[in-house]
């Protein structure tokens, strides 16, 4: 890039900075970027704990690699070993770009830029932190946050670019930028890759999801721990009945995007409660009352999922807007927000 | 156990100091016994918060023991309730989000919260609490760790959405109080010298503020300063630290400084 270009560009933010004009209120995508934002930052602060800066880190992330193919435990295995060795800089670097990733989305002039930044990321830390979600291993639950919390962010960041290439066909916030089509099939990939996973031998064996729940009591507060123990003992013995439960309520789900729209939105508040009660039961809220845990998992970004789907009101054409460019903030969809 | 390097901690009450060194400058310079208390009570706060957060985050910093932070804290909470409260008739729960004070709300009750449910590790001594890379590396908790993710979350939730008004196009209505002594019908931009409010056209003096810019009812009720005193316009630094966009940019640092504090003393 030009040096040129670069001076043209900060003029261009410094100027709309100043620009005189009337606040606008955030649309529906933008208040998902800024939830998106708020959870990178939450993760941010999650990453700064004492217990990130130790070895534990590294172990933890070593611990990624159990089950999955040499091809991508092996790299998993040098960088917990990296981690391990140099905790305290490489922590203090993980954090901080997790910072500046949620800053960045939030602050409007750097919104491509950071969203762009966080889809390399996400990719880097779904595969070196994550071990690919687990999605390759035999112990791939939607319940304990497959596939992988991270990746969702990533997702986000692509059905909330700031585009509006299909704006004008878009029923929904994530297929502004997509397009309809590509919105729906990476929803449809996404949940019913969640009911594949609900019915893997692991999920469906009798104590499997009772065993699941079971183990997020340990160091979580005495409500929360109760709750995940009076759930455990409903699920126990009831593996193969919960998981097939479980994967008809995500099969469902995931074809409820090509459903018309009454029946869509009845599909999208499913998701969310479903995701509820994976990040209340399956995951305690990513185990941050816990300690120790490096993001609040996959339940909350997937709710937060579920809102870009929702379906918008269709607004007569001669209220809308006439120039919706991509940097203003289209009313098309004012009202869509749940 | 190792705590958190010394290096963070010392950014952040570095941070926080910086913050209330910005805001007692703001306090100096709007003289707010002539201009009236519009913003007195915030930058009050940020005063108070950043003193108080830096000693909380390095013990050599750390000033008055718990209780008296305790009590300060508290009668700001109680404040800030009183303000939220009077923002808030006719405009109901989304005031939360509108609201100047809200934030703020938020702000002082965590800090009430952090001072009352810190649990002080026995190798902490010190005035105040123990800094949080303490003697040992001994991290002090808080009891009742479902309100710190709470407290949390919120803190993280205003600081995105202040980036987000103080990086559009024009200031959002709930950063305006600071230029509320415009006399009626003179545009806010041109009492706001400097400051990068901008709004639509004169504001009459029973202005609302429905959505965008636009001056709050009671601020346009306020009397105009008196003639002695001097408006923002007294040179490009004056102009920065007086700038509503300073208060807003203070209020984040605070509020992503908090959040980390919360969560790392679950």
């Amino acid at each position: 890039m030009s040096n040129i270009a670069v001076a043209g560009g900060r003029a261009t933010w410094r100027g709309r900075l100043r620009a005189e004009g009337v606040w606008q209120p955030p649309d529906t995508r933008r208040v998902l970027q800024l939830a998106l934002a708020a959870v990178w930052l939450l993760d941010a602060v999650l990453q700064y704990q004492s217990f990130m800066f130790t070895k534990a880190f590294g172990q933890m992330l070593a611990g990624t690699a159990a089950g999955n193919p040499s091809v991508i435990a092996g790299p998993i295995g040098w960088d917990a070993r990296l981690v391990e060795h140099h905790a305290v800089l490489i922590n203090t670097i993980f954090a901080t770009t997790q910072l500046l990733l949620a800053l960045g989305i939030a602050f409007r002039p750097t919104v491509r830029a950071a969203l762009a930044a966080s889809i390399v990321w996400s990719l880097g830390v779904w595969w070196f932190g994550e071990g690919l979600g687990m999605v390759l291993t035999p112990s791939a639950s939607p319940v304990n946050g497959a596939p992988g919390a991270v990746i969702i962010y990533a997702l986000l960041a692509v059905l909330l670019w700031p585009s509006d290439r299909h704006a004008a066909t878009a029923p929904f916030t994530a297929a502004r930028a997509v397009g309809v089509q590509t919105a729906q099939v990476l929803w449809l990939v996404l949940w019913g890759s969640l009911a594949y996973f609900a019915l893997l031998p692991g999920n469906r064996a009798a104590q499997g999801l009772s065993g699941m729940v079971g183990g997020m009591a340990g160091g979580e507060p005495g409500w929360l721990a109760s709750l995940d123990n009076h759930a455990a003992s409903l699920l126990a013995h009831q593996g193969l009945a919960a998981s097939i439960v479980l994967a008809i309520a995500l099969a469902v789900i995931a074809v409820g995007v090509y459903l018309p729209a009454p029946a869509a939105r009845a599909t999208v508040v499913l998701a969310i409660v479903v995701a509820a009660l994976i990040w209340i039961f399956g995951e305690a809220f990513g185990a941050i009352l816990a300690g120790g845990a490096t993001d609040p998992n996959s339940g909350l970004l997937l709710i937060v999922l579920a809102l870009a789907y929702w379906p918008a009101r269709k607004v007569p054409a001669a209220t809308a807007p006439a120039a919706a460019g991509p940097a203003t903030h289209e009313a098309a969809e004012e009202g869509a927000t749940p | 156990m190792i705590g958190i390097p010394g290096f963070i901690l010392d950014f952040f009450a570095a941070l926080m100091l910086l913050v209330a060194a910005v805001s007692a400058a703001r306090l100096a310079l709007d003289r707010p016994w002539h201009r009236g208390l519009m913003n007195a009570d915030v930058d009050g706060a940020h005063v108070l918060m950043g003193i108080a957060m830096a000693g909380m985050l390095v013990t050599s910093l750390s000033t008055l023991p718990n209780g008296v932070w305790t009590v300060i804290f508290s009668v700001l909470t109680a404040w800030f309730v009183w303000c939220v409260y009077r923002e808030s008739r006719g405009g109901g729960v989304r005031v939360l989000m509108d609201s100047h004070h809200a934030p703020h709300l938020v702000h002082s009750a965590a800090m009430v919260y952090m001072f009352a449910a810190i649990t002080t590790p026995a190798a902490g001594h010190g005035s105040g609490m123990a800094g949080m890379g303490g003697a040992g590396g001994a991290m002090p908790t808080l009891a009742v760790p479902g309100l710190a993710f709470i407290f949390a979350i919120l803190l993280a939730g205003y600081a995105v959405v202040d980036l987000d008004r103080l990086s559009g196009p024009a200031l959002h209505a709930s950063y305006l109080p600071a230029v509320s002594a415009a006399p009626a019908g003179v545009p806010v931009a041109a009492a706001a010298t400097g400051s990068g409010i901008t709004s639509p056209g004169p504001v009459p003096a029973a202005a609302t503020r429905p959505e965008g810019v636009a001056t709050l009812p009671e601020q346009a009720a306020s009397p105009p300063p008196p003639a002695g005193a001097r408006g923002h316009g007294g040179g490009p630094f004056r102009d920065l630290l007086l700038n509503p966009r300073t208060a807003a940019v203070c209020r984040i640092a605070m509020g992503v400084t908090m959040a980390f504090m919360l969560v790392i003393m679950i």
